[in-house]
C-alpha cells in the first residue's frame, strides 16, 4: 500500500512520497507530525545539579516499546531548524507500556546547542523520536552481571536494573564512574538496592579510585556489560579478552572532539566509506578532489549549491561567515565548509 | 559594458554582505512556518482545482474556477515553493523534504538539471554573454552582443511562442545549449553531469508530465476525461504565461546591462554584487504579488542572495537601494507594466540591427 501510495506520488505528485506530500498539511491538524518518526509529547523537564537535563516524554501509542537498554534518536526542531541526537532511554519497558512515558537524562554541559535548547522545551510541546534501536539489552545468561558504566553511560544500566522483577536471582554489582560529584540518580541506585535482592553498587570516581582493572579482573568469572566513553571500552574489551569473558558493551563517541583553532591539525574524513586523513586548513571540497573523489561542483564560491552533500556526522566551518555547523546529520555545501572535527560525508 | 570606475566595490561588498548577515542571523521558526503554509496552500489550490476541473460537466464556471485554481497551484509550485527550496534557501531547516536536493516541481524541466544550469550560470555568471544561456534564451536577440540575423525579425512571434511553451522551452533549452541533441561540443566547458544522463532525465521527466497531465489524470476522471484534459491544458498554459512574463521582466528590461567574459575574471565579490545588481530589476506590487512571483518581482535581491528565504526580500530591498544610491548603482525598479512594455520594447528593438 505504501509503495503503491509512493509511486503514485511520484508520477502524479511529483513528490518522492505520499505522505511527504501531504506531511505540512497534516501538521496542520497533528502538530509535530512527520513523516518517517514518531511523535512524542514532553510531559516533563528538570535541568540538575549534576549537569543532566530530565527529560520525559509520552510517545504516540504507534510507538513499539523499548527494550531496557535500547537508544532512541530524539528530533526536535528549534528556531525552524530540526535537530537530532541519539539518546539512551533511561527507564524501564514498563513504564512506557503502563503509563506510556519514557524517560531520558542528558547531559548538559555537551558543547554545540543541542541540549541547551532542550532546556527550552515546554511541557505539552511535540517532538519526534524514532524506533527503539541497538543490542545493548540484558543478556541472556543465569552468570552473573558486572555493569560498568562511565557518565552518562549509566543511563542503559539504569533502565536494565529497573526492568528487573525483585525477586531476581541474578547477582548485579555495577561499577560507576564519574567525576567528582557528579554521579546521577544516588537516590534512585538506593532505592533499586533496597527493592533488589542481590544488587549491590559502588561510586567510583577515577582521581580516588583508580581505573577498573582490579575489579574486572576478581570479577572475571561474570558476565560484564560496558557502557561509556570509548577509553573505558576500550580497556574493558581487552582485559576480557585475555581473561577470556563474556562481555557486551556500548560506547560512545557521540559528540566529537571539536577543536576550533586556526592552528593546523589533523582529521579524517570519510566519504562514501573511503577515509582519509586531511587537515583543518582547505576545504572539504578541495580535500575530496586532491583525494580524487567524484564530487560535483560548481561555483566554488557558495552560491550554487551544485556541491552539496550530506553530512552524517562532525562539525565544519562555513569559511564565508566563520559559523560552526551542528555536529548532527546536515545539508553542506563542500565548497565553502572547513573542517573542524573528524567529518563523516554519506554518498 | 562600460562600468563607472567611481564605486567602492569594497564598501559595496561589506555593505551588501551585512545585510546578509542581518538576515542570516533572524531566519527561523517564521521562515519554516511560512514556507509550509505555502505548501499548505499549494496543496488545497491543487486539490480544489481538481476536483472542480471534474464538476464543469454541472456548471462550467466550475470549470473555469479549477483551472484558475490549478493554475495559482502550479505557480506557487515552481515560484514560489520549487524554485526559491531549489535554491537552497530554506536548506538550514534540515527537513528531509523541503531542501534543494531533494525538491522536484511541477515542470517539464528535470529539477536537477534545472538546478545545475541555472543555479550554477546563471547565477554565477548572470548576464555575461557567452556563459550565461538564459540570456535570450539562446532565442532571442536581446543586446547587441549577438550578431543580427534574419531569424531575429520575427524574434517577438519566437517570443510569444516561448511564452506558450515555457516549461518546455527551458527544458529544451538546458540541452540545446549543451548541445546534447546535435554534436559539436564546446571544449571549454566542464561537463557536470553527462549528456545521456542529461538527456535521459530530459526525456523522463518530459514524459512523465506529459504522461501526468494529458492522460493519467483524465483518465482518472473517466468519462469526464477531456473537462480535465481540458483543463490541465489551459492551467499549463497560464502558467507559462505567467512565468515566462515575470521573468522577462527581471531580466531583460531596457535597462539591463550585459557584461563580457573578461568582466568576471578575478572578479571581487563587490564587483560581482555589481554585476548581479545591473543584470535585474524588480517589479513592485503588492504582498500577494510578490508571493505569486515567488518573489522573483525582487530580482535584483535574489540575485544578490540567491539562498536567502526570498520573503525576506520584502524586508531587505529598502537597505538595498539605500546602499545602491549611496553608491549610485541604478537600482531598476517599476510597475509591472511600465517593466513589460520595457521587456516588448527591448525584444522589438534588437529585431532589427
Ligand atoms: S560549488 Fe557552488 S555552492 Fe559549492
Amino acid at each position: 500500500m505504501r509503495a503503491l501510495l509512493n509511486s503514485l506520488s511520484k508520477h502524479l505528485l511529483h513528490h518522492q512520497s505520499w505522505n511527504g506530500y501531504w506531511e505540512p498539511v497534516v501538521q496542520c491538524f497533528k502538530p509535530g507530525w512527520r513523516e518517517g518518526y514518531f511523535r512524542a509529547q514532553v510531559k516533563h523537564v528538570q535541568v540538575f545539579a549534576e549537569q543532566s537535563i530530565e527529560l520525559i516524554i509520552e510517545p504516540e501509542k504507534a510507538w513499539p516499546v523499548h527494550q531496557a537498554g535500547q537508544h532512541i534518536a530524539l528530533t526536535i526542531q528549534t528556531n525552524g531548524r530540526l535537530l537530532t541526537r541519539v539518546f539512551t532511554i533511561a527507564s524501564e519497558p514498563q513504564l512506557a507500556r503502563q503509563q506510556r512515558q519514557i524517560r531520558l537524562l542528558i547531559r548538559s554541559q555537551e558543547i554545540g546547542a543541542f541540549t541547551s535548547k532542550l532546556t527550552n522545551l515546554r511541557t505539552g510541546q511535540w517532538l519526534n523520536i524514532s524506533e527503539p534501536k541497538g543490542q545493548f539489552v540484558m543478556p541472556n545468561t543465569a552468570r552473573s552481571l558486572i555493569m560498568l558504566a562511565g557518565g552518562s553511560g549509566i543511563t542503559p544500566f539504569i533502565a536494565m536494573l529497573k526492568s528487573i522483577p525483585a525477586d531476581s536471582k541474578q547477582t548485579i554489582t555495577l561499577l560507576y564512574y564519574a567525576k567528582p560529584n557528579s554521579h546521577w540518580l544516588k537516590d534512585e541506585l538506593e532505592q533499586l538496592k533496597q527493592s533488589l535482592r542481590n544488587f549491590d553498587y559502588h561510586l567510583l570516581e577515577r582521581s580516588k579510585d583508580g581505573d577498573a582493572t582490579t575489579w574486572l579482573t576478581t570479577n572475571a568469572h561474570k558476565h560484564w556489560l560496558v557502557c561509556g566513553p570509548a577509553a573505558l571500552y576500550k580497556q574493558a574489551a581487552a582485559l576480557a579478552k585475555q581473561l577470556n569473558t563474556p562481555i557486551d558493551s556500548e560506547h560512545f563517541s557521540a559528540v566529537p572532539a571539536a577543536v576550533v583553532t586556526s592552528d593546523k591539525h589533523e582529521l579524517t574524513l570519510t566519504h562514501q566509506g573511503k577515509t582519509f586523513t586531511i587537515d583543518n586548513q582547505q576545504t572539504l571540497l578541495t580535500h575530496l578532489q586532491a583525494n580524487k573523489q567524484p564530487v560535483t561542483v560548481g561555483c566554488g564560491m557558495g552560491i550554487c549549491h551544485q556541491c552539496q552533500c550530506v553530512k552524517k556526522q562532525g562539525i565544519v566551518r562555513d569559511i564565508r561567515t566563520g559559523e560552526l555547523s551542528d555536529s548532527s546529520e546536515q545539508l553542506i555545501q563542500l565548497c565553502i565548509s572547513q573542517p573542524v572535527s573528524d567529518v563523516e560525508l554519506s554518498a | 559594458m562600460n562600468t563607472t570606475k567611481t564605486v567602492n566595490y569594497e564598501k559595496l561588498a561589506a555593505q551588501l554582505d551585512s545585510v546578509k548577515a542581518d538576515v542570516k542571523s533572524k531566519l527561523g521558526e517564521q521562515d519554516a512556518k511560512y514556507i509550509r503554509r505555502v505548501i499548505v496552500c499549494q496543496r488545497v489550490f491543487e486539490w480544489s482545482g481538481r476536483i472542480l476541473l471534474m464538476l464543469g460537466f454541472i456548471q462550467p464556471v466550475l470549470w473555469l474556477v479549477g483551472v484558475l485554481s490549478l493554475a495559482t497551484a502550479k505557480i506557487l509550485d515552481n515560484m514560489e515553493i520549487g524554485h526559491n527550496v531549489m535554491h537552497g534557501q530554506y536548506d538550514w531547516m534540515n527537513d528531509k523534504y523541503i531542501n534543494s536536493r531533494s525538491y522536484e516541481w511541477d515542470i517539464a524541466c528535470d529539477g536537477a538539471s534545472w538546478n545545475r544550469v541555472h543555479n550554477y550560470e546563471h547565477h554565477t555568471y548572470t548576464n555575461i554573454i557567452g556563459k550565461d544561456r538564459d540570456f535570450g534564451y539562446g532565442l532571442l536577440r536581446l543586446s547587441n552582443d549577438f550578431r543580427w540575423r534574419i531569424k531575429n525579425l520575427w524574434q517577438f512571434v519566437t517570443y510569444l511562442l516561448l511564452s506558450v511553451l515555457f516549461q518546455w522551452g527551458v527544458s529544451y533549452h538546458e540541452m540545446a545549449a549543451e548541445r546534447v541533441f546535435f554534436g559539436k561540443k564546446k571544449d571549454d566547458r566542464d561537463y557536470k553531469v553527462s549528456h545521456s544522463e542529461l538527456k535521459k532525465r530530459f526525456f523522463s521527466k518530459g514524459a512523465r508530465q506529459l504522461v501526468k497531465d494529458y492522460l493519467l489524470f483524465p483518465m482518472l476522471a473517466g468519462p469526464l476525461f477531456l473537462w480535465v484534459l481540458t483543463g490541465n491544458l489551459a492551467a499549463n498554459l497560464l502558467r507559462n504565461l505567467w512565468t515566462s512574463t515575470i521573468i522577462f521582466c527581471g531580466h531583460f528590461t531596457g535597462e539591463v546591462e550585459t557584461f563580457n567574459q573578461q568582466d568576471c575574471e578575478n572578479e571581487s565579490q563587490g564587483q560581482w554584487y555589481y554585476r548581479q545588481a545591473l543584470g535585474s530589476s524588480n517589479i513592485k506590487g503588492g504582498n500577494l504579488f510578490h508571493v505569486m512571483t515567488g518573489h522573483l518581482s525582487y530580482q535584483i535581491e535574489h540575485h544578490l542572495f540567491p539562498d536567502l528565504p526570498a520573503k525576506r526580500y520584502r524586508e531587505i530591498a529598502p537597505k538595498v537601494q539605500a546602499i545602491f544610491k549611496e553608491h549610485g548603482i541604478h537600482y531598476n525598479t517599476g510597475g509591472f507594466f511600465r517593466q513589460y512594455f520595457s521587456v516588448v520594447k527591448r525584444i522589438v528593438r534588437y529585431s532589427f540591427p
